[in-house]
């Protein structure tokens, strides 16, 4: 038994070496150029993160199938964080020292930050896409985000409360993570400035699924409308059970809950339900209606967070026109200069998300296009510079 | 290199939570999963010394060890009077209760996690990092192996598989219990503040259940009870999911892997080999 258990681990060990070897890419022509892409695949978010994931894959391949930047072919290297910053930071080191790639993308405000020290010291520009933590944009040299920071949407979202709807009394609700308890306050001070009063500020865990107590907290107080900083994650299950205590007061959250799969999955309860979106709708770009039609044919369904998914989609383009300017001013395509053609070309026009301009205090500067839920459907109500 | 050294700081940090983690529940027989909220405790000081008042690191690194010592009494102490099923909750319930908290101050930055600490070492940091981790794990491998080798290693023992018989020979099994779990808490706030200082960001997400889990797995698969067992659970728990992501499988494939392995890998050893990949040395077996 024994010896025969030794030849079947060994032998699985020499299968597996030779899968190694054999998914080697065979040299090309022309030096393929590489970017890494760290992002949850498995674990909570990996509903999310493999359909990011999966948008960039698309787009390298579309960038392939019309012949590469400059004759070159894009390669993605793409790891699993799991969203947890230690297998984050895992990802990163390998993609810094194994595979020497001068730029990656990687998302979610915990392991951007994890990995923003790695990004600084070895000099590898770090592009952070998705993740909205205002506190992004202090996070070194090498970090910068293609992704509006909460500050942009969630104060557009509080000033069209207060100055379009005339709302007085808010009440925020947030999950109780850095992107929660950062954009629920930068939502309070905004809403506070405009001089209207936050009369309930509830937090609930990450982990539960059953919100009551916070929920319960909000009713009490009595507000006008109902702001929540959530994931795109527990957002549905929020909002839903928020209607279910009967409160009927409007609900507004941010970009996370810009999503189709919100109003398939709340149905009736999504109805009036005002999101922000840092990037142009299906009426508003026909692409982004291919898009979507892609997905329906190749899986059946329309993406879970679409905006992220857009952002991802643009994320190769964007690093295809660093790389395309590096070639044709001859630079060394290094970290450093990477990050140098970040801040001189500045101003990209991406397909999906449309014009973005790159700030040398690395933020992002976006339109925000405010939508709210009319007979299931997002219908645009204003745009806010 | 740079990445094979970046992985070995890994592996000495992870060896020292699961020596240490072995100690209290294999070689004390006292079954809590709250080893993670040490390694928080350590790595938070080590963030709040370094962030706040700049202290050397060598000392910060220390009072990781004693905040996380002096803190296993707040949980020793109440709950070592019950023992198995009962210390689990308390423990789970201490580890989730602790976190919260940690969550809540904005000091040490709350859920945002704390950033900012600073970079120590310049010039071949991950070598040295993986010098001194490795060095640190050797350390305490080498003395839990003396430890329970001696007398009170005999002690240890004799009150981990009859408590009863223990006590009827007129010995404290209170106050050795009290001791390991100190002991054992102490060293995972060594290992905390190492991973400070080397990740330069700490967040209470980092110390959640699913780390309890892996340093349980690593014991378990390595060999709970033997002085070698965590170590060898270590290295191949850690080395194991990233050998995964060189054989450039299609991510569809990759992912769903990555996240069977440690359970797979659990219920392999449950079966196949109860005792782990390495057996305690001579155990007494058979008559209860």
């Amino acid at each position: 038994m024994k010896p025969l258990r030794r030849t079947l681990i060994l032998s699985a060990a020499v299968i597996a070496a030779s899968f190694g070897l054999g998914g080697q890419v065979l040299a090309q022509a022309k030096e393929p150029l590489r970017f890494g892409l760290a992002m949850p695949l498995t674990g909570s978010q990996a509903l999310f993160g493999a359909d990011q994931a999966k948008a960039a894959q698309w787009a390298v391949e579309d960038i392939n199938a019309k012949g590469g930047i400059d004759g070159h072919k894009l390669e993605m290297i793409l790891l699993d964080t799991q969203a947890d910053p230690r297998l984050g930071i895992n990802a990163v080191n390998r993609l810094v020292n194994v595979d020497k790639v001068p730029v990656f993308g990687t998302a979610w405000s915990a392991v951007v930050k994890a990995v923003a020290p790695i990004a600084n010291r070895s000099e590898v520009l770090a592009l952070s896409v998705g993740a909205n933590s205002p506190e992004i944009a202090k996070l070194g040299d090498y970090v910068y985000t293609t992704y509006p920071l909460a500050d942009v949407d969630v104060v557009a979202q509080a000033r069209y409360a207060r100055e379009t709807l005339k709302k007085e009394r808010a009440a925020v609700l947030y999950i109780h993570n850095d992107s929660g308890v950062e954009g629920a306050k930068i939502y309070r001070d905004a809403f506070e400035k405009m001089g209207g009063k936050v009369v309930s500020y509830e937090a609930y865990d990450a982990q539960s699924t059953d919100y009551t107590g916070a929920l319960l907290k909000v009713r009490t107080s009595n507000a006008d409308i109902i702001h929540i900083q959530g994931l795109v994650s527990d957002l549905p299950q929020v909002i839903a059970q928020l209607r279910q205590l009967g409160l009927k007061q409007p609900i507004s959250t941010y970009s996370a809950g810009y999503n189709p799969k919100i109003i398939a999955q709340l149905g009736a309860a999504a109805e009036g339900l005002l999101v922000s979106a840092l990037a142009p709708s299906a009426e508003q770009n026909p692409r982004i209606a291919e898009f979507v039609e892609r997905w329906k044919k190749a899986e059946n369904r329309i993406p879970n967070g679409l905006p992220y998914t857009q952002y991802l989609y643009d994320m190769p383009y964007l690093i295809g026109e660093l790389y395309g300017h590096l070639l044709k001013t001859k630079q060394p395509l290094t970290g450093p200069n990477m990050r140098k053609a970040l801040v001189e070309v500045a101003n990209f026009d991406l397909p999906m998300t449309g014009k973005l301009t790159v700030g040398a205090d690395h933020r992002v500067n976006k339109p925000v296009y405010l939508f709210e839920v009319k007979g299931g459907q997002f219908v645009p109500v204003a745009t806010v510079q | 290199m740079e990445y094979v050294a970046s992985m070995l700081v890994l592996v000495g940090l992870y060896i020292i939570l699961a020596s240490s983690f072995n100690l209290i529940i294999g070689f004390g027989g006292l079954i809590s999963i709250a080893h993670p909220i040490f390694f928080a405790l350590g790595a938070y000081t080590v963030g709040v010394l370094s962030v706040k008042f700049g202290v050397h690191p060598v000392l910060s690194v220390i009072a990781g060890f004693f905040v996380a010592l002096v803190a296993s009494f707040a949980l020793s102490l109440p709950s070592l009077r019950i023992s198995g099923d009962y210390l689990l909750i308390t423990s789970i319930g201490f580890q989730l209760g602790l976190l919260e908290i940690i969550k809540n101050l904005d000091f040490v930055g709350g859920a945002s996690g704390l950033g900012g600490i600073p970079n120590v070492v310049s010039g071949q940091r991950n070598l040295v990092f993986a010098g001194v981790s490795l060095g640190v794990a050797l350390i305490v491998v080498l003395a839990v192996r003396a430890l329970v080798r001696g007398p009170y290693g005999r002690a240890i023992k004799a009150m981990r598989d009859d408590e009863l018989a223990f006590l009827a020979l007129g010995r404290n099994a209170m106050n050795i219990k009290i001791a390991i779990f100190a002991l054992g808490s102490g060293m995972a706030g060594v290992a905390g503040g190492l991973y400070a200082y080397y990740y330069q960001y700490v967040t209470p997400d980092q110390f959640q259940i699913l780390q309890s889990a892996m340093i349980l797995t690593m014991v378990v698969v390595g060999g709970m009870g033997s002085v070698l067992g965590p170590v060898v659970g270590a290295v191949l728990l850690l080395l194991l999911p990233e050998a995964i992501t060189f054989l450039n499988l299609p991510s569809g494939i990759m992912g769903p892997l990555q996240g069977v392995i440690f359970t797979s890998l659990v219920i392999l050893f449950l079966f196949l080999r109860p005792q782990g990949l390495i057996a305690p040395a001579k155990r007494v077996e058979g008559g209860h």
